[in-house]
Parts: structure tokens; sequence; C-alpha cells
């Protein structure tokens, strides 16, 4: 009982905080705070892309026209009722699911993962990639019709859920993607209030079946990339070459930095993907430090508007989908950032926002546009 | 009621989530300030190792190979270039897939085992990591193209031009210019450290002849750069450079017209012509047959070519020139300066000549030429007449009265027994033999019996044609003995030629005889090829002036000489070599030889032939020495046959072009 009353005042000045100003923005469902930090972001990725793909003025423009594109799609995501994601979460789910099976049948390959689909007239895409928000979403609506927390039954049901997709994904040999989706689904059953004994069975039980994994079922491109990732000099020309080169642009960028364009790592082509997933290592050389601080900063930033809309959220759907959304976002900027700095074993993850690629960008900011959507619908409570 | 439980339900949930975002709030702000507080470590704590590492990335020091040192002959021809090839080369640390590449460049360009076993070797000494290591030399322009088509699948090679050197003339005088191959482990070993830093820009090392004698003066000094590269491997920038000091280009007293006559006037047969300038003497001509192409080691010699070279059985690479042989008459001059400087004989001694010598109280004879021709001898004889005759029994004689060890002090003199040559390190000493000598070498006593063999040259005394050359050169030049030597000056960067000076130790002679001594010997050496032949007094001819004679050309010059030959196998031969040795299997023939100089007052050349299993020295091997003394005496145009260098430069492109 205590608990209940010591809240409200708190929920109140979240409440207060989201109404009465800026109603011009609201009508246009647009959330300022986030598109600014978004466009912040987006802009420090094509300086950085623009050294890291060698002064290549078509890639940059390429990138550049990715973003409008990603921003007009966000926009319009925006501008759909949250109740249309509500109600619409079971069809758009089953419909996901049957693209997948779809894209299992007659997709195409795309570095080993057939993933793609190739359908006349429309660019290629990675239907995968949208899962990140239908298994969230469909969490969500699942979790809003029963009562919070979780009960045992639920998280079966959960579990089943996640899971269909992301084996799915697997069958397309995208582990990457599954990975991904599984977290976002993760994320969903955390926020809605899972008990933590059980989150700490499971994080046991995933450290527990781990070495059986690694012996039984990892692949020997798995198994080298988490061996090179204890000892990258067991082969400093081959698997090992990645994330030495890395290592060695960001150290020797230092506080300040080579300067913009100056990176030697970079221009001399040491680093490889170095405008897709290790974009982050020509960021450090030439801007140092306190460039990778400033990008931090600008994550912060973003994260922290999630956050917010999240917490201000009306209903247990909205919470969870945007809360859900912000963490995947966090969690691909954080896992590229530790892979390219040699924290973690290496996965193909780009750095959101900052990496060349149309097709993440345009996902993700599909994601931020259904948190303005929560952010901009919100209905004048009953006091 | 069920109105408030559903709002209490919603406050609950609601604090549930806040609860939980909270959580992951501090989550993700804890993951970052990791984040964060790692990447300071790695550009702060650790930014000096990395910076460095960086540095080590992209700056090379590479090498910057001098130049080698042009040599030219007197007259200013080229016989050895530096001309540019392309090669295809490797960094090992930029090629992936070294296995793959090589598999692919084998369907495309013309790449043995061989080729890549002599690479394999050539990796494993590489010292200084991320440079070039040679795969191919000599790319044909069809290969370059084909290289560039599939340049992308064949990461760390390239097409690099490298200037190598390069005999206009082939073979022709392979054996004084010696030439330049790939430098061994055992070379490098050799040297001091400060040698060795020297050749960090350099694959190749003078192996023989001029190009190791004078290696250092060639070779140059090596410059450094320091280029910033790029991960493969191309150079992006030259940040610092230090340029090479070329090698001296420097200059021979080689003749190469000389040395083409020398080398048509021996044709097929083996053997050797050396020619000296006596009053320098410079080494004008140095032949040894049969030749290579030393263009053949420049890049490292096949397997299969090297078989080549050997089948033949007759040993090309064997320096004729500079190789020991038993001389055969044409020691006899020499020791009849012997028997004058030691008061032994004069110049009106006279012996008696019945066709045989006998030592004293033994019964053996010692036969001269003539015995065997018509079992007479030359009667009444003084020196002059034995050497233009050639008489065995006068030097039989004479070797006696003199001793070995007085023959032996003499015969140093003029060169033999020692290597007196300034620049030809690897010529042999010859054996001048004495009682000391045979005692040492041989454990035995000498024996009166072996004495007289050793005046008419057939006996244990060696001498190599050089030292024949010079010390025919010696009489040509009346007496005054210079010491060989191939180089004759360098040129500075302005193009001036500076002659080298050497420090002539064999000027000082103590034993010379005297001037009418000399000039005595050296008219008994003109009346060999040029005393005609008188039917009233048989035998007083010179040895040499019949086949002057049957060749029909009178010398339109002075010209003293001396022929000899050796016996390969015991029997006897007249020394004018007219045996007819025709049934002799041609592995037991005779050895041939000839000395001969321009006999004008003041001599310009010197000349010695030898003709391996070649005959007699009259017959096969004075036609050879005069044909060089025209070459060299006679303007152009009045020689028979005229001599031209043009036939070389046709040959030379023929040769390029089958290169590979």
């Amino acid at each position: 009982m205590a608990t209940r009353s010591s809240s409200r005042p708190l929920g109140d000045r979240f409440y207060q905080l989201s109404t009465g100003r800026g109603e011009l923005w609201q009508s246009l469902r647009i959330d300022p705070p986030l598109v600014l930090s978004l466009l912040c972001l987006a802009a420090y990725g094509l300086l950085v892309l623009f050294s890291a793909s060698g002064e290549n003025v078509a890639d940059v423009q390429r990138q550049a026209a990715a973003i409008v594109v990603a921003f007009v799609v966000m926009t319009a995501v925006a501008q759909l009722e949250v109740d249309f994601f509500r109600r619409g979460a079971p069809l758009m789910f089953v419909g996901g699911l049957l693209v997948l099976g779809v894209v299992l049948a007659i997709g195409s390959e795309v570095n080993g993962a057939k993933a793609w689909l190739d359908l006349p007239g429309l660019p290629s895409f990675q239907p995968s990639e949208l899962e990140k928000f239908l298994v969230p979403m469909m969490l969500a609506w699942y979790m809003s019709t029963r009562s919070l927390p979780p009960k045992f039954k639920d998280l079966v049901v959960c579990g089943v859920i996640i899971l269909i997709p992301a084996v799915l994904i697997l069958l397309q040999n995208d582990t990457g993607t599954a990975l991904m989706v599984i977290m976002s689904g993760v994320f969903t059953v955390l926020l809605a209030g899972i008990s933590w004994k059980i989150v700490f069975a499971g994080i046991t039980a995933v450290l527990a079946a781990s070495p059986a994994w690694y012996i039984f079922l990892a692949q020997p491109h798995q198994k080298n990339r988490i061996l090179t990732f204890f000892d990258p000099y067991r082969d400093p020309t081959g698997a090992g070459y990645n994330i030495i080169q890395s290592q060695i642009a960001i150290g020797s960028g230092g506080l300040q930095g080579k300067g913009w364009l100056n990176g030697a790592q970079s221009q001399l082509d040491f680093i490889p993907e170095s405008n897709t997933d290790f974009i982050l290592a020509v960021l450090a050389e030439e801007f140092g430090l306190l460039g990778v601080l400033f990008l931090i900063f600008l994550y912060l930033l973003v994260l922290g508007r999630g956050f917010y809309i999240a917490l201000t959220a009306q209903d247990t759907f909205s919470r969870l989908l945007a809360g859900s959304i912000v963490l995947t976002f966090f969690f691909y900027a954080f896992v590229n950032m530790a892979m390219v700095s040699g924290l973690m074993p290496v996965v193909g993850l780009p750095l959101p926002l900052v990496s060349k690629g149309g097709t993440s960008i345009v996902t993700l900011l599909i994601g931020f546009g259904i948190l303005m959507s929560i952010q901009t619908h919100k209905r004048v409570l009953p006091r | 009621m069920a109105e408030k439980f559903k709002l209490n339900d919603h406050e609950r949930e609601t604090l549930i989530f806040n609860r939980r975002m909270i959580v992951a709030g501090i989550v993700v702000l804890l993951l970052l300030a990791a984040l964060a507080s790692w990447m300071a470590y790695l550009q702060i704590y650790r930014y000096e190792y990395f910076a460095a590492r960086s540095d080590g990335n992209r700056l090379h020091s590479q090498y910057v190979s001098p130049n080698r040192g042009l040599i030219y002959d007197r007259n200013g021809v080229l016989l050895a270039e530096n001309r540019p090839i392309f090669n295809l080369t490797v960094v090992r640390e930029t090629a992936t897939n070294l296995d793959v590449s090589l598999d692919l460049l084998r369907s495309v360009i013309n790449l043995s085992d061989d080729d890549i076993e002599q690479y394999r070797t050539r990796q494993s000494r590489r010292a200084v990591p991320h440079t070039s290591v040679p795969l191919r030399y000599q790319l044909s322009e069809e290969e370059i193209a084909a290289i560039a088509v599939n340049q992308h699948m064949l990461p760390g090679f390239a097409v690099e031009a490298q200037l190598v050197r390069h005999y206009p003339f082939g073979g022709m005088s392979a054996h004084a210019i010696g030439y330049v191959s790939e430098i061994n482990k055992e070379e490098l070993e050799a040297m001091t450290p400060e040698q060795a830093a020297n050749y960090r820009g350099t694959h190749q090392i003078g192996k023989t002849g001029i190009e190791k004698t004078y290696e250092d003066m060639l070779l140059g000094t090596v410059g450094y750069e320091t280029v910033e590269k790029n991960n493969r491997g191309q150079v992006m920038r030259v940040l610092d450079r230090t340029d090479p000091l070329p090698g001296r280009d420097i200059v021979l007293h080689l003749d190469s017209r000389l040395q083409a006559a020398a080398e048509r006037a021996l044709g097929e047969r083996r053997g050797a012509v050396v020619a000296i300038d006596p009053s320098t003497g410079g080494v004008l001509a140095m032949v040894s047959k049969p030749g290579y192409d030393p263009n053949l080691f420049v890049t490292g010699i096949s397997r299969e070519q090297l078989a080549d070279l050997n089948r033949s059985g007759h040993t090309p690479l064997f320096n004729r020139a500079i190789a020991s042989r038993v001389p055969g008459s044409t020691i006899k001059p020499f020791v009849g300066l012997a028997g004058l400087y030691n008061g032994v004989i004069t110049p009106e001694t006279v012996i008696g000549d019945p066709g045989y010598f006998r030592l004293q109280g033994r019964a053996r004879p010692y036969y001269d030429w003539t015995w065997w021709v018509d079992k007479s001898g030359h009667g009444a004889i003084d020196l002059r007449r034995a050497i233009y005759q050639s008489c065995n029994t006068y030097f039989y004689q004479l070797a006696v009265d003199l001793g070995i060890d007085r023959i032996h002090d003499y015969l140093l003199t003029f060169g033999f027994g020692q290597n007196l040559a300034i620049d030809i390190p690897e010529a042999s000493s010859g054996i001048v033999p004495s009682e000391a000598w045979k005692r040492e070498n041989r454990n035995e006593p000498w024996y009166v019996g072996e004495t007289p063999y050793e005046g008419i040259g057939n006996g244990i005394f060696q001498a190599t044609t050089l030292q024949m050359a010079s010390a025919a050169a010696a009489i040509a030049n009346h007496g005054v003995i210079k010491q060989p030597r191939l180089l004759k000056g360098t040129i500075g960067s302005d193009g001036e030629i500076t002659d080298v000076i050497f420090e002539d130790t064999a000027a000082s002679r103590q034993l010379l005889p005297t001037q009418e001594q000399i000039e005595l010997v050296r008219n008994a050496m003109v009346d060999v090829v040029n005393k005609p032949y008188d039917p009233n007094a048989r035998r007083y001819e010179g040895s040499a002036y019949p086949v002057l004679r049957e060749s029909g050309r009178p010398l339109p010059y002075p010209m003293g000489g001396k022929s000899g030959t050796a016996q390969v196998v015991e029997f006897r031969v007249d020394s004018a070599g007219n045996r007819d040795e025709s049934e002799v299997d041609e592995r037991f023939r005779t050895h041939a030889m000839f000395i001969a100089f321009d006999a004008s007052e003041k001599s310009r050349i010197a000349v010695a032939v030898f003709v391996e299993n070649g005959g007699g020295g009259g017959s096969v091997a004075f036609p050879v020495a005069r044909e060089v003394l025209d070459a060299y005496l006679l303007p152009e145009g009045e020689q028979y046959p005229e001599v031209s260098l043009a036939a070389y430069d046709a040959a030379d492109e023929l040769d390029h072009d089958h290169d590979h």
C-alpha cells in the first residue's frame, strides 16, 4: 500500500510534463527532442562516413538520402494511432511469420544468410528486421491483456511468441538478427516485471548451457570468433586481424584524435569494414576519446528521451513496447561499440545511425516512429 | 470495487514497469560508463603503444639500391650496363593466399617449380619484413598484361621494374669481366655488418672477374627512404629519402675489337688468348674458350641451363687463360736469358748437336726433334739459332749447366711461379720447380735426369697463358716487366676519366739481364717468324716461318714469337708441331702454344695463345696469334679477316628476344 501512494506524485509530474506544451508538434505527431537528437547522431555519422568511405561523395549522398527517407517513414509511422499497433499486433505478428516462411521458401541469399526478399518493383529488404518490433508488439499486446507481473503460464506463452520467429530466422542462417529478436522479446518480458528469481535462474541456465552449446552446437566460424576474442593474436593476419587493427586505430587516436580525414589506419585501409560495422574505429582514430564520448553523449540523449517516453506512456502496451524499443536500440549500439573495441566477440552488427546502410537506418527509425506515436497520441486522462 | 481494483492494478503495473525501467536505466548507464572507461584505457593509458603500432603499420624503411657502375673498354665501348627488367615480386605479409595465387599464376604465366623453389629460398633470407621478394624475373609484355588482368586475385603480388646487369656482348668477355648473380648466404655471412648493410637494397653481387675484384667500387652506397604504405603494401607517400650513391663507372684496358678477333681466331677450339700492352701491362684481351653467356647468371641460372653448360664436358665456366699448363718450347727464350744472366753461356757459345743430348756418364739420350725427322742434329749451334730453330739439345745442355735452382731463381723474375696480375686474383701461380720445391711438394729429391726437360718446358714447370703473355711482353718491352692489370681508370661524376696508378712491384726486379742480352733474345724471336728458308743452309730458317710462308700473306709489321708444344702423353714431336696427329685421339693430342709480340722499337702488344689439344704450336697457335696481332696493329680495312662488333649486337638482340 505504501509503495502505491508514493508513486503517485512521480506519475503526476510526468503527466504534467507531457501536456500543455508544444501543441503544434503534438498535432504533427513529432517529438522534437527525439527528432533533434536523432538528427544530430545522423549528421555526426555522415561526417565520419565521409572519412571512412575514403571521401566518397556518392556514398555519403546515398546515406543522406536513406536518412531522409527514414525520417519520412518515421514521421509516417508516428501518424498511426497506438491503438492501431495494439489491435493490429496479433495480425501483424502472424503476417510477419508468414512472410518469414515465404523468405525461407523463395528468399535470396546475401553473405550466407537466406534472409532477403527480392520482390519485383521493390527494393530488396529483410523481413526479419521487422520482427524486432513485431515480437515486442505481440508480447506487449499479450501482456496488456493480463495483469502484471506475468505468471509462469504467461511466460510460457511469451517464450513461444519469441521462439517461433527466432527459429524461423535461425533457419535463414541469420544468427545476429535472431539474437536481436530474442533480446527485444527478453527486454519486453523483463520490463513486464518477470520475477528476478526467474531472471537469475535464466542467466544461470544460459551460462551453464553455453559450454555445451560451444562443444556440440557452435559452428566452426562461431568458435573461431570466440577464440579470437580471447586471444586475437592466435591468428593476427587472419581471424584476429580485424580486431587488432581496430584496436590499433582506436588506441592511436588518443584523446583528441588524429583529425578528420587524417586517420592513418582508416585512410590506408588497415581497418576492414571501415564504413559499416567497424566505423567506430574510424571515429575513435580521427576524433579521439573526445569524439567517442560525444557519440556516447548523443546516444544518451536519444536513450534519455526514449526512457522518458516509455515512462510517461499511458498504458501497459505502450510502456512495454516503448521500453523494449529503447533497450533494443541501446543493445544494438552497445554491442557494436563493445565488439569494435574488443570487449566482446565479433558479431556482425552495424553502429546504429552511423554505419553505412539504408535498411538499418530505416528499420531503426520505424522503431522511433512507434515511440513518437506513443508520445504524441496521449489522451487526457480523467483525473 | 471492481473499478477501484482495476485502478489499483493499473498503478501497480505502472510501478512495476517504472522500477524495471529505472533498473534498466542504471544498467544502461553502468554499461556505457564501462565502455567509456575501456575507451579511455585504450586511448589514454595505452596510447603510446597503439600509436607506435599504427606507425609500424604504415611506415616502412625501404632501401634504394644504387645503380651499379658501368664497365667500359679502352675505347669507350660498353661492356657491362644496367637494363630495366620487369619482375614479379611478392610481399609475403599481404599475400594472404599464397598457394592459391601461385596456382593461378602458373596457369597464366610461365612459372616453373624451380622459380618457386628459388623464391622460397629468397623469402627465407629476407631480412626486412614487409619488403618484396622477387618471384619471377624478366616478365614478357604478355605476362605483365596477364598479371594485370588477374591482379585482384593476386593480393601481395606486384610487377616491379628493376635495373639489372646486362652484358651486351654476351659471352665475349665473360671470363675477364665475370658476372654478377644473386648474393648467397655464405657471402652475406662473410661480410662485416656495415658491408652487409650496404647490400640491403641489392640482390646481386659480383661473383667472378672484374665484377668481383672491383665489387666495392662498382656497388655504390645504398640509399634509404621512409615511405607510407597502405594495407595492400602500396606506397602512398615518400616521407624521407637519402639518395643512394651510384657505383663508380670504370674503364678497362680491354679492347673489345681485339677480344672479338681473339675469340674468332680460336673458333670452336678450346683454349685461351691473352694480349697485353707491354708498356703498361694492361690486359688488352683475355679470352677463354668455350665461353658462356654471363647474362644467364644475372637473374639466377636455372638448373636446366646450368646442366646445359656442364653437359658439354668442356667446362665453359673454367677460365683457361689463368690456368697453369706445361708451356713447351715457349719457355726456351727465358731459359736462354737465364744462361746469359748467370754467365753460363755467352751469345757466342756454340755447342755441337748430334740430334740428342746425354748426361755425363749416363746412357739415356734426350732427343732433339731433328732426330725424329732424319736421325740428324743441328751440328754447331749458338743461342740465337737454338731459339729460332727451337733446338732441344742446346737447352738440355743449358738447363743442366745452370742447374734447377738457378733456373728457378731466374724464371721468378719474369713473373712465373706467382700471380703477378694486380687485379686478377683468381689467376693460378703456376709451378716453378726447385730442389726445395720438390722436396716440399713431392717429398722427393731432385734427380739430375729431370733437369734437361725443364730446359724445353716439358717437365714440372707450369705457367698460365696470362703469365706467358706477360713474360713475352717483358721481352717486347726490352726487359722491363709491368704487372698485368685490367683496370685502366675510373670515370668521375663529371665524366672525366682518371687513370688508376697501381704500385708496380715488378718494375724493380733484380735479376734483369743486360740490354744486349735482351736484344739478342728479342731478335732471335723475330727470327722465329721471319728468318726465311735457305735451301743452301739446312735448318737455319725460323721454326714458324714455313707456316707464315704457306699463309701467302707476308707480315706487314715486325713480329717476334716462339712456338711451343706441350706433351699430353709420352711421345716426341717436333717443336714446330708439324707431325701428323690426325690419327691420335683428340684428348691425347699435344697442347699448342705460341707467344708473340709487336717487334717495333716501341712494342704495342704481346700475345700468348694456348690451344688445348690443338696439335703443334707453330701450325695451330701461330695463325691465331697472328690474327690477333693483325687486328690490333693493322688499320681497319686492311685486316684479314675484318673484325666487326656488329655481329655481337645482332646476336645480343636475338638473345634478348629469347629470354624466357
